[in-house]
């Protein structure tokens, strides 16, 4: 049973020392177990120094943490994933509207800030429709590609413009029809602001599909094409923070709930920063990896020779393959969890609006942690892990997010309701762009 | 929750405890909620409410979370005493569960489902997805088979992957009429159309076929065999094979469909983890193709008179000098292009020298 004890405004302070101490000692103690810091900090937490409802009309200007708590289960997901992707694989994926709403059901009922869940109003009929469109759109795409380059570009460019109506929509209909405390969440971006956070990433396509023209001879590009080619993939890799901040800017300033609406307090230049740092990273595990494969690879080298040619050969081939597969494995285990902590620090840590102020401690040794028993545990399950993956990796990370609230919830009121096309829904969710709240 | 759900009220003991949200404001109001008759009774200090049963949305059961009931208008009812609910919601709401929450609700029935899960994945790997494969390839026109082959072969010869030949005219001819000779002596109409290439290789001794009908001799696999007649005529026959029964095609059909399954079932976790099945997929179905190929390659020795026993000797042959280029090629496997159809490639050596062996014995 999930208890709300609201953490008392005077603890704050004590609180915040406190979870300072934690960290502290958690940095310096690396072996000792991530939980070991929140564990204390939740002890102060429980203390009950106020009663369990806190009084109506506190003054505005204090702040108290919500609590953000998971409460759901591998084992309960498993067995609703199961159910859905028989039914789904049965009716020929016609199942999967109702698949997704058991699905979101599942995690926001489960999801309590404050000791109140989400709540999921989407209506699978109207979600199917969004489906059946979506994929009937995709279809033709992958069609048309199979058949001309001219067919397939069209179609990649007509997928390319209502890309970004897509991505609104579908973040309009997540939103307004997602709950808590009963008030239905918003999405106030416009379509405008959709095309114009995207706009970094149609500059560098439309010079590619551009480049197309200049291309006479396809059998033998001319140096200016290649060194064009080369410039355009540089500007790409250029852009590609900015083009990441505006399209976060663009879902982070306009969520809103009641009175209240999301912005996000950080320029393109910490986007630039934090590449650099995933860069710095990403090159350091590869060189490290290298380093120790290298050194691997030599020593069964050398032993093989030692012990005769031929007798070995195949167990030092088999070993030096396993060497390199953990090798690859471990430089894909570093970076990408370093960016996901790093770049959800950043974006949440760095969100808030009139009352409340987030903020985000997703830490690296954690989802490192987390990321290599998942990989193990579904390798060795031959897949059948992954729900239990799925919920550990929302656990954490939605866990590690808090809330700051300054002002009153009691006054938080409905702002009049706007409800999205579910097709947008859909197009969100093939394409694997969710907002993860 | 609120103190109402810890202890019921001494004047409405009936029903359970939960918060109320009007849907306008985030205030949580402490109400108890019982059914009387056919309609719901919200009830609270400064709630009440009731409403016909069937214009209520009922939560559904689950072992964890909290329970959201909506009405009509927006407001809804939370209550996070999971356990009382649904003994309430079972025993005096008359509540049933639908068959979907039963099933994941029983380990029993997880445990069939798994189980049909996985019987279905496994028949529709094994022989759903070859079928309509073959289905889906029959109304892909020829032409389309022919620009993937033009594009593949294109692509092999830019990459430096294959050179100009070094055989002789008199060689290059000796062996495309001993092939055509024996192809003529096919029953008429089931021969597809073909184009033979000689290419001087960096792969070692190969011969493979290309979509729409282009077949690939390597110089080294010629020397290998000393310029065998017989055995360039099944080797051949084995790759016209291939472009009788469209495999290329089809490997793109069910590779794209699983990569696409691979990707539903797995991508949100790890792109790469989804792409496992579908590397392991196209092996299992490289096997098979490869087997069907060698059907007819017998099917073409028998009718020109050639034992198919020659076939067993060539891989002996060819896997002698070809051992230290085979470990070579599978470790730099990632940086080359995908030949599924590559004959080197070939997993299961004994098992096709059998199949061949036994071929000439009923010969």
């Amino acid at each position: 049973v999930i208890s709300s004890r609201r953490r008392p405004d005077i603890g704050l302070t004590a609180m915040r020392a406190a979870a300072a101490a934690g960290d502290n000692r958690a940095s310096k103690n690396r072996g000792a177990p991530a939980d070991g810091a929140k564990g204390e900090i939740m002890e102060i937490d429980t203390q009950p120094m106020w009663p369990a409802e806190a009084p109506h009309g506190t003054t505005a200007a204090r702040e108290r943490p919500l609590a953000v708590r998971f409460t759901g289960s591998g084992s309960e997901y498993f067995r609703i994933w199961i159910v859905n992707l028989l039914l789904s694989i049965v009716t020929l994926s016609l199942y999967r509207p109702w698949a997704k709403v058991r699905r979101l059901r599942y995690f926001y009922a489960n999801t309590l800030v404050d000791g109140h869940a989400f709540d999921f109003h989407g209506n699978p009929w109207k979600m199917l429709r969004g489906y059946l469109l979506v994929g009937a759109m995709l279809v033709c795409y992958s069609v048309a590609g199979r058949f001309s380059a001219m067919a397939a570009l069209v179609a990649l460019l007509i997928l390319a413009v209502l890309w970004p109506a897509l991505l609104r929509a579908s973040m309009q209909f997540r939103l307004a029809n997602t709950s808590w405390r009963g008030l239905r969440f918003r999405f106030n971006g416009t379509l405008g602001g959709a095309y114009r956070g995207m706009l970094p990433l149609f500059v560098p396509a439309l010079a590619m599909g551009a480049m197309r023209f200049e291309l006479v001879d396809p059998q033998h590009p001319t140096m200016t094409y290649i060194k064009h080619i080369y410039a355009i993939m540089g500007l790409t890799l250029l852009v590609a923070p900015l083009m990441w901040w505006m399209f976060k800017r663009y879902q982070h300033d306009n969520y809103g709930l009641g009175q209240w609406q999301t912005k996000l307090g950080v320029g393109p230049g910490s986007a630039y920063w934090l590449a650099l740092r995933i860069l710095g990273v990403a090159l350091g595990s590869i060189i490290v990896v290298a380093v120790i494969v290298g050194i691997g690879g030599a020593v069964m080298g050398g032993a093989a020779m030692m012990s005769g040619v031929g007798v070995n050969k195949v167990v030092t081939f088999v070993l030096i393959a396993v060497l390199v597969l953990i090798g690859y494995m471990l430089v894909l285990m570093v970076p990408v969890p370093y960016a996901m902590s790093r770049a959800q620090n950043l974006v949440w840590g760095h969100t808030s609006c009139d009352e409340v102020r987030f903020d985000s401690q997703l830490r690296f040794d954690a989802m490192f942690k987390l990321t290599l028993k998942n990989w193990l545990l579904m390798l060795v399950t031959l897949g059948l892990y992954y729900p239990f993956a799925v919920v550990s990796f929302y656990r954490l990370r939605v866990e590690s997010i808090t809330p700051h609230l300054s002002g009153n919830l009691d006054q938080l009121q409905a702002q009049g309701a706007g409800i999205g096309d579910a097709s947008g829904d859909a197009a969100g969710d093939l394409f694997g762009i969710d907002i993860g709240l | 929750v609120t103190d109402a759900s810890s202890e019921p009220s001494p004047v409405e003991p009936e029903g359970v405890g939960a918060d109320y949200f009007d849907g306008r404001t985030a205030r949580a109001h402490p109400v108890r909620v019982h059914v009387a008759g056919d309609r719901l009774v919200i009830a609270g200090t400064d709630v009440r409410r009731s409403e016909p049963l069937t214009s209520v949305h009922w939560p559904e059961r689950t072992r964890h979370g909290v329970r959201m009931l909506h009405l009509a208008d927006g407001a809804s009812v939370h209550c996070r005493d999971s356990l009382a609910w649904d003994t309430w919601s079972a025993d005096r709401a008359g509540r049933r569960d639908s068959m979907v929450v039963r099933v994941q609700q029983r380990w029993k029935w997880v445990m069939v489902s798994t189980l049909v899960l996985l019987a279905f994945m496994f028949v529709s790997y094994r022989h759903l997805l070859p079928l309509a494969a073959r289905g889906v390839v029959a109304l892909i026109p020829a032409s389309a088979d022919q620009a993937l082959g033009d594009s593949a072969l294109q692509s092999i010869d830019e990459n430096g992957l294959m050179k100009p030949t070094t055989l002789s005219l008199a060689q290059q001819q000796a062996v495309a009429q001993a092939f055509a000779r024996s192809v003529a002596r096919l029953p008429p109409g089931d021969v597809p159309a073909y184009d033979l290439e000689f290419r001087q290789s960096t792969i070692g001794p190969n011969a493979f076929a290309l979509p729409g009908g282009t077949i690939v001799l390597t110089d080294e696999l010629y020397k290998v065999v000393d310029g065998d007649s017989d055995i360039l005529v099944g080797v051949l026959g084995h790759e016209l094979g291939h472009l009788r029964h469209r495999h290329g095609m089809r490997m793109l059909v069910q590779a794209g469909v699983l990569s696409a399954a691979a990707g539903a079932l797995y991508g949100d976790f790890s792109t790469l983890f989804s792409q496992i099945p579908v590397l392991l997929g196209q092996a299992s179905y490289s096997r098979a193709f490869e087997h069907e190929a060698d059907v007819d390659s017998v099917r073409l020795m028998r009718a020109s008179g050639i034992s198919p026993a020659v076939m067993a000797r060539f891989f002996v042959k060819v896997r002698q000098p070809a051992k230290g280029a085979q470990a070579a090629s599978a470790a730099s496997a990632p940086s080359l292009p995908r030949l599924p159809i590559a004959l080197a490639s070939h997993p299961a050596d004994e098992e096709r020298i059998r199949f061949f062996e036994d071929a000439a014995r009923e010969h």
